[in-house]
């Protein structure tokens, strides 16, 4: 739980760390536009996407509006093709299952593709407690990994690195300089990862979608990073968020015609791996155990409430690359694991708005995010609801509740309105000392009152 | 005897951009029509509701319902209070919607011929999230400003908002004036920034002025009724 809580005033201290770094902003700015303008252009080409985007909608919330028959069925379907389910009702339960499978395989080495959920249930924490090195394969994550980071967005984790800061790091590891080119780079970081690969007992993957009628789990990646660690080690473990599920393969292609478009603007990533199953009698590869641990943590208390729809997210990132404030404060600021405006409306409802009472303000509410969401989810409506929340469940500060009570009470009423306004430019002179008024002032001019309202012209 | 509109000035307008809504009701009345103020109007209630206080917003925003008769148009030079009037507001305080209309999505829809106030003047404009995303109006002031013979000057990035955001601007003030920052570093090379939204506006000019930014923002409704000067 504690991975996506955000403490008040965590957001702004790091908000300002960020500003203040030049190069953050340039590779956020850069990176966020490009990835922008591909999803724009994918869609641009892609016929009916309008209609896609409601099918997908409607695909992902039939599993959502009966999570627990869809759980059951996708269960059901991997038990009949030889893997184990499991499911996790909180993050603790979920490393639990993981280390003890570990465990049992006698593993000191586990190869891990890149997983959002398995950052929020702090699994790497609780291997290394438990004598198992995890070691990161996906670049972006190998790389957070070595400098000690968190991701700080979900579909390139590593997005506020620069080229220089990858070659210090892989450096480190080599002994020896490595030049800050692609290849280079990736050359190096290929030989550090083969070894992993190899020789790993236990491949922990993610899950992009679980299939319920065939059981199947379906991974996305560009670097076939997923593909290796689901089928070297001798056990893969795949850890999947509850609401991760569709139907039908129909629905997953759905779904798979807009994520990589809505992420990096490709038609498909380079590997699109469906992993159903272990490895059967006769085949030549694949791992002898699969376990899917399909973790709750939270999810199944959204089910049939006000906040469902943020259950329908792909993690496709398009959300995170078109807002205007995410662009400026990179995705430390919300915290840990989900940053954005998908992560200002699931961390909260994850975590409870009493532990991230700050994220569902850090947004202008621009709408951005609503209108790039591939799934339809009304990302900065569901914002606005959560500030609802915090007001109702007395969340918001006292001083913000009195004051908002006040005003409005001196504003029902035209009488009140003028007499409120008045004392208002009276007080001007003052307004830049306390509260709203010195935070807006410290980096702008406070608007003068004018001499005369309109209505008294 | 010409049809009636009913100008709602909003707070900023009335408190902070008095001459704005004159221009309004300036351009309103080059139209064609008659301007009524109803003077028993005070705020959409938009602050609050935005903030998330439900309560608060209810009560201010009923001032509405009572000022505002639902037998003529109301226009506004607001894009975000045009928002919280015709979007939000019947559902919160459980009303019938009012004929609510941006200044320039209505202008506009009457074939307003503005004359050529702006001939020669190279301007920016600068859309206000709400009414692009809710009210999905962003041709309509371009046009109008076009039709007043100025030069339109794209911004890079006309998608991303300007900071204001009502209690954001406050609640994360560093983040807002940075996005103003990068709003006005976009419009450098025009000769004003417009905007058809007193929170832009007073957020981006607050910005302007406090940075030493050369740009200078200016509402709409003052560009087409008396031409960037």
């Amino acid at each position: 739980m504690t991975e996506l809580g955000q403490p008040p005033g965590r957001f702004r201290e790091i908000a300002r760390l960020k500003l203040a770094d030049g190069r953050v902003q340039e590779a956020l700015d850069s990176s966020t536009a490009r990835l922008m303008r591909h999803r724009l252009d994918a869609w641009a080409d892609l016929a009916g996407v309008e209609a896609l985007r409601e099918r997908a909608h409607e695909a992902r919330m039939r599993v959502i509006d009966d999570l627990d028959r869809h759980v059951a069925d996708f269960s059901s379907a991997l038990v009949a093709r030889g893997g184990k389910p499991y499911v996790a009702r909180t993050a603790e339960e979920a490393c639990a299952y993981v280390v003890d499978v570990c465990r049992r395989t006698g593993a000191t080495l586990a190869a891990k593709s890149k997983s959002m959920v398995s950052e929020e249930i702090g699994l790497n924490d609780a291997l290394e407690s438990a004598g198992v090195r995890p070691v990161e394969t996906d670049l972006g994550e190998y790389i957070l990994q070595l400098a000690g980071e968190h991701p700080v967005h979900i579909v390139a984790p590593a997005i506020e690195k620069t080229a220089e800061d990858v070659a210090e790091l892989l450096g480190q590891v080599e002994g020896r300089e490595v030049p800050a080119d692609l290849e280079s780079l990736t050359r190096a970081a290929r030989r550090q990862l083969r070894e992993a690969f190899v020789t790993a007992e236990v491949g922990i993957t993610g899950a992009n979608f679980g299939v319920c009628e065939t059981g199947s789990v379906c991974l996305v990646t560009n670097e076939g990073n997923a593909r290796l660690v689901s089928s070297l080690p001798r056990v893969h473990v795949a850890v999947m968020g509850m609401e991760r599920l569709v139907g039908t393969l129909a629905d997953l292609a759905v779904c798979l015609k807009l994520l990589a478009r809505s992420s990096t603007g490709q038609k498909l990533s380079t590997y699109t791996t469906l992993v159903t199953g272990p490895r059967r009698a006769g085949e030549p590869d694949g791992p002898e155990e699969l376990h899917v641990v399909i973790l709750d943590n939270g999810r199944s208390d959204l089910v049939g409430g006000r906040y469902k729809e943020m259950l329908a997210c792909i993690r496709c990132g398009a959300c995170l690359n078109v807002c205007p404030v995410y662009r400026k404060t990179g995705g430390a600021a919300y915290g840990p694991v989900y940053s954005g405006p998908m992560g200002a409306v699931l961390a909260p409802l994850l975590a409870g708005l009493e532990q991230a009472p700050a994220l569902p303000h850090a947004s202008s509410l621009c709408g951005a995010c609503t209108d790039a969401c591939p799934v339809k989810i009304p990302l900065h409506e569901l914002l606005l609801e959560l500030r609802a929340d915090l007001v109702e469940s007395g969340v918001a500060s006292r001083w913000e509740r009195l004051a908002m009570t006040l005003w409005s009470l001196a504003w029902s009423r035209p009488f009140g309105y003028r007499i409120s306004t008045s004392l208002a430019r009276l007080g001007r002179p003052l307004a830049g000392l306390v509260g709203p008024g010195r935070a807006w002032g410290a980096g702008r001019e406070l608007p003068p009152l004018a001499r005369r309202r309109y209505r008294d012209l | 005897m010409p049809p009636t509109v009913q100008l709602f000035a909003t707070c900023l307008g009335d408190l902070v951009f008095p001459d704005a809504v004159v221009d309004a009701g300036l351009l309103l009345r080059e139209a064609g029509f008659e301007v009524e103020f109803p003077p028993a109007q005070v705020c959409c209630g938009q602050p609050a509701f935005n903030a998330g206080h439900r309560r608060a917003a209810r009560r201010v925003a009923r001032t509405f319902v009572r000022a505002f008769s639902r037998e003529a148009p109301v226009v506004t030079p607001s894009g975000s209070c045009a928002t919280m009037a015709a979007r939000f507001l019947p559902e919160l305080v459980g009303s019938e919607p009012h004929d609510v209309w941006e200044l320039s999505a209505f202008l506009d829809a009457q074939r307003f011929d503005v004359p050529p106030r702006n001939a020669g003047r190279r301007l920016a404009y600068h859309d206000s999230c709400h009414m692009l995303r809710e009210l999905e109006i962003s041709a309509q002031p371009r046009r109008l400003l076009e039709r007043s013979g100025a030069e339109l000057v794209p911004l890079p990035r006309p998608d991303l908002c300007c900071g204001f955001g009502g209690t954001f601007s406050v609640r994360q003030p560093e983040v807002s004036a940075a996005m103003a920052d990068d709003k006005l570093a976009g419009a450098a090379e025009a000769d004003a920034l417009v905007t058809a939204d007193p929170g832009c506006l007073m957020h981006l000019r607050g910005r302007a002025e406090r940075s030493g930014s050369p740009v200078r923002v200016v509402h709409l409704a003052t560009v087409l009724a008396r031409g960037f000067s």
